[in-house]
């Protein structure tokens, strides 16, 4: 054996993984072969010293907790998807995907390069800086160009009212599902975006007013929240809706969100939310700044 | 359950998601290991860990029949994380958890030296190039084989028994150069733009 082979043999013979025979060499070899010897001596010993490194615990429950919901969301399908069974719609929402997962298309073939990588974050990253690659946004570029594909083909072509009112709703529909899809993403930042966008619909399904509501008592983030109370102010006259904000308004503990309920029922004029206003005024657990709140909204709502 | 990884995942890919579950139960702190090596933090590697399983339901449909379960896992654990890193550097740096793991008041005079040399062989670690850190901790922690980190990197089982060695030498002299100057704490690493 020579000092060239020893590179590719020494981690074989740490493991114990050689042959009888090729062991011998190794050994014989450093032996004989001082320079090798003082290398896989300190080789060997880091090696050991790895093995001591103590490791990270990790919280397995909350892990597992995780993933259940992970799995939970994926296992509901999501209602407008239903929608997909729609010829035209499917083909329009295959694009859409597509779109949203090139980046990651052939994940089972993919190698390890890291010059390629760098190649493709370096560009990747260029283009979601210049173009904006993100699905959600690549979603609604691609509505946009349709919808003024539409308008440029009536300004161009002679109406035919009957398919370009179908290919209009069809639009509408994806854009819906587009939007419930964000709202269901794990990310706040998009479930932030899906419900402001809700607030571009001309004409929301019940599944978005139902989203936004299961947003305002489920979402784990305050700012997605307070951001389903804004959306959810051009339903307020939906019984629904009335019933939901009552709730949240005695159910939902944060002060930001608090006050912007308590906003949301003076802005609608909402009557029958003075008397949870009143419990929230005068419970001395609630944020003193919400108390005070609720007191004015009272105010607001009694002189009226 | 005898069923093997395999054919778990094709029964996921063929929707039968519930089985994922037992994906999890097998992979997710083998996944956690590798990715608080790679990174130094528990919190990142907790969230990749569910990153990883995510994109698996996402990408299940691109599974092939002929794909070992483990090296698929692995790649798409890697994938997350250099994109996790490339998405973290235009954002801000992250702080590292190691000196969690050293926490703890000095022991007696014996552990003290002791203690440094693994502050400093964590160190060392963290400092080296991403892919040779990555070798190190496939086969030392991962204790995976060397055909399958040849499988998983796409070159040959020679290449990676030469690429250890080189990052084990790289390693053990980063570890000799700080044992001389060693670092004015254990959060020294955090400066260190190549870990994430």
């Amino acid at each position: 054996m020579r000092c060239e082979d020893i590179p590719a043999k020494s981690f074989d013979y740490l493991a114990g993984a050689l042959g009888e025979a090729e062991r011998r060499e190794v050994e014989s070899h450093l032996v004989s072969c001082s320079a090798c010897r003082v290398e896989f001596d300190g080789l060997s010993q880091t090696w050991m010293k790895l093995g001591k490194l103590p490791a990270m615990a990790p919280d397995s429950a909350a892990m597992r907790a995780r993933f259940k919901t992970l799995l939970v969301e994926s296992s509901t399908p999501m209602p407008a998807m239903s929608l997909t069974d729609r010829p035209a719609l499917k083909r329009l929402s295959d694009t859409v995907r597509e779109f949203g997962d090139g980046d990651h298309q052939g994940i089972a073939s993919e190698t390890y390069q890291p010059g390629a990588r760098f190649v493709r974050n370096t560009l990747g990253g260029w283009i979601r800086r210049h173009a904006g690659i993100r699905p959600a946004l690549q979603a609604c570029v691609a509505l946009l160009l349709v919808l003024v594909g539409i308008q440029v083909g009536r300004q161009t072509v002679p109406p035919r009212s009957a398919e370009v009112h179908e290919l209009s709703q069809e639009v509408g529909e994806l854009r819906q599902m587009v939007i419930l899809s964000l709202m269901q993403q794990q990310s706040a930042v998009e479930r932030l975006k899906g419900v402001n966008w809700s607030n571009q619909l001309d004409r929301p399904s019940n599944d978005i007013v139902a989203a936004l509501i299961d947003s305002l008592m489920n979402d784990p983030n305050v700012n997605v929240r307070m951001a389903s109370i804004d959306a959810l102010k051009r339903f307020a006259e939906r019984e629904n809706v009335k019933a939901a904000t009552l709730q949240a308004l005695s159910s939902q503990t944060s002060p930001l969100v608090q006050m912007a309920l308590i906003d949301f029922m003076v802005e609608t004029r909402d009557r029958g939310s003075i008397d949870e206003m009143r419990r929230l005024s005068s419970d001395h657990s609630v944020d003193q700044t919400v108390r005070s709140r609720a007191v004015w909204g009272i105010d607001q709502l009694e002189s009226t | 359950m005898g069923e093997t990884d395999e054919a778990l995942m094709r029964a996921v890919r063929g929707g039968e998601l519930s089985h994922l579950a037992a994906l999890f139960d097998r992979y997710h702190l083998v996944l956690f290991g590798f990715l608080t090596r790679m990174t130094g933090s528990r919190h990142v590697a907790e969230d990749l860990v569910q990153e990883v399983f995510l994109r698996i339901l996402k990408y299940r449909a691109t599974f092939r029949d002929d794909a070992r379960f483990e090296t698929w896992i692995y790649r798409i654990a890697r994938n997350a994380r250099v994109d996790y890193v490339a998405k973290r550097r235009e954002e801000e740096p992250l702080g590292e958890e190691i000196s969690e793991l050293l926490a703890g008041g000095p022991g007696p005079d014996d552990e003290i030296e002791r203690e440094r040399d693994v502050v400093l062989l964590q160190t060392a670690l963290l400092r080296l190039r991403e892919d040779r850190r990555e070798l190190i901790v496939l086969a030392r922690y991962q204790e995976m084989k060397h055909e399958a980190i040849a499988d998983l990197l796409g070159v040959d089982t020679g290449t990676v028994k030469v690429r250890i060695h080189r990052a084990m030498k790289e390693l053990r002299d980063t570890f000799l150069r700080l044992v001389e100057r060693p670092p004015c704490d254990a959060k020294t690493s955090r400066r260190n733009p190549s870990i994430i």
